[in-house]
This record gives C-alpha cells, structure tokens and sequence, in this order.
C-alpha cells in the first residue's frame, strides 16, 4: 500500500496521476456512501468515507483494519483534516479524530507514505 | 531567488520572509514591502500598524498593491529585493472587490500577474496562508476561495526556487534547501 496525504487541493491525485499513470477508470472516488471501497488502484478521498462511517454510526478501527485487508496494493489518498479549530459540531470532532487514528493506520501498513504540500511531494515514510 | 513561504496562523511566517527579503536586497539596492491588506476595520488598522512597527528599521519602502499586482513593476525597480505579503489578502481583494460580487476568475488573473513579476524581478519573497487541513464544511464561496488560493500557491511553487513551509518558528525548505540556506 503507498499512502499519500497532505491539505486540501495540494496537488495529492494530480502526483499520483503523474507517478502512476493513470486512466480515469483506475481511480475509485469515495463519496457519501458507508460501503468499503475497493477495485481502484488509486482510492481517492478516503475522509469522505470515513465521515460516512461516523454518520453511519460504524467502528471505524474496525472498519480500517477490513479496508487494509481489501486493499493491500491499493494507492490510498486522505485529505489531512487535522490542522485547523476543533470543530463545535460533535459529528465533526469524532470524524476529525477518526481520521487521524484512520491516517496513523494506514501510514504504519504501507511501505511508502508521501505528503503533499503545495504540489510538491515529500516522502515521510 | 524567489521564495514562496507558508504556514499555519501564527507560524512566524512574516518575520521569516522579512529576513529572507532583507537578506536577499543588494548593497545600495531597493528593498520593498508590497503591502496588500485593505483595511475593512479598526481590527484592521490595528493589525496593519503593528505591521508597519515590526518592519521600522529594516529599510522597507512600502508600496501599497491591494490588486493588479503585475502593477509592481511599472513603479519598482525589478533588480530590488520584493516581499509581497500575503497571497491571502491579494486574492480576498481580487475575489471581493466590492460587496456583492465575486470575481471567479481572481486566481487566473493573480497567477498571470505574478507570472510577470517573477519572471522579471529577480529578488521575490511570496508569503502565503496554509489553510487547508481543517475538518470544516464551508459555504461554496469560502470553498471556492480555499481552492482558488491553493491554485495559486501551486503555480507560485512552480515558479519559485525555494518553497518554504514555516512551522511554529522552524522552516521546513519543501524545494531549494541548499538555495534557501545559503540566503541567511
């Protein structure tokens, strides 16, 4: 698994695009659906899906240890939400710390995380 | 070199890219402040002038650019050492420029503009804020403005030699480490 992150609009699917290659079909959009995604070689937005498991009241730890299971040479793509005001809405925080431990997770599974800023990469992992 | 420097609220993002500017002006060459901020407030006014307190004795000419920042080189000399700070408050101008209109295509025309000053000045410290790591929902305005700004720090980073990221008072060089230190 290569794990790549970084704040919103940095540039994150247009590297992977650019290392990868990739045709539209090779990339799996998660949207408001709980359902795991699978079958893309790049899965992109991946706090979009972790937002509609806390929504859908699942566990999410859980729901991250299947999701690595499934997608073991997968090129996972996570907006980093970690950075600003904690926020008033307690769906919000629980989603805002879901995907911190879901981020920890999934860096500590793959061989090579890579962090976005501005457009340009930095290999952390 | 040009230098595109950014960060969280509070980063020392400002004293950083004075240095870097400062250092960057020739013996005997001109170092300028382009100030972009409109004041809206007395909040403003107040920031404006600790602003303007913080540069008193680094030699800065201000030069006020709320907009059109293309602009700069028709009345600065390109061989002067530039610190435009920030992005954030350009493109709030170009997007909002007066109450009720938005001007979607800001991004393009800043890009365009500073497109020109980077390819003519020689000496450039862009300063910017990192405000996209945050679990919020705005309304589609503040998201398109989010957008907008990341597009335009793309393309500076880009263009720029060193791309700096400032962090609690430390940088972090994401391009040109070996330039950026030679600087200071």
């Amino acid at each position: 698994m290569i794990f790549i992150f970084g704040g919103a609009y940095q540039g994150k699917l247009a590297y992977a695009r650019d290392r990868f290659g990739l045709a539209d079909s090779d990339i799996y959009r998660c949207g408001e659906s709980a359902e795991m995604p699978e079958g893309g070689k790049v899965i992109c937005g991946l706090e979009k899906w972790i937002l509609a498991l806390v929504y859908a009241n699942a566990d999410v730890e859980d729901e991250m240890q299947r999701f690595i299971r499934r997608n073991e040479e997968a090129v996972v793509i996570c907006d980093d939400i970690s950075g600003g005001v904690v926020p008033a809405d307690a769906t919000l925080r629980k989603w805002r710390e879901a995907a911190g431990k879901a981020a920890t997770e999934l860096a500590s599974h793959s061989d090579e995380v890579i962090r976005l800023f501005c457009g340009i990469p930095t290999r952390i992992k | 070199m040009k230098i595109l420097l950014s960060g969280g609220c509070k980063s020392g993002k400002s004293y950083h890219a004075q240095r870097l500017a400062k250092a960057q002006a020739r013996q005997g060459g001109a170092l300028y402040y382009v100030a972009t901020m409109k004041s809206a407030d007395g909040e403003d006014d107040e920031r404006i002038a600790r602003h303007r307190r913080e540069r008193e004795g680094w030699g800065f000419v201000t030069v006020e650019r709320p907009a059109d920042i293309g602009g700069i080189l028709e009345s600065c000399d390109p061989g002067g050492s530039f610190l435009l700070d920030s992005l954030t408050a350009l493109l709030a101008n170009e997007m909002f420029p007066r109450q009720g209109f938005v001007d979607h295509g800001a991004a393009a025309t800043i890009i365009a503009g500073l497109t020109r000053v980077l390819k003519e000045a020689d000496d450039v410290v862009l300063v910017s804020d990192f405000i996209y790591s945050d679990a919020a929902f705005y309304d589609p305005l503040t998201e398109a403005y989010r957008k907008s700004l990341a597009e335009i720090d793309r393309a500076a980073a880009e263009l720029c030699g060193a791309v700096l990221e400032a962090a609690f008072g430390s940088i972090i060089a994401h391009k040109g480490k070996a330039a950026y230190e030679a600087i200071l």
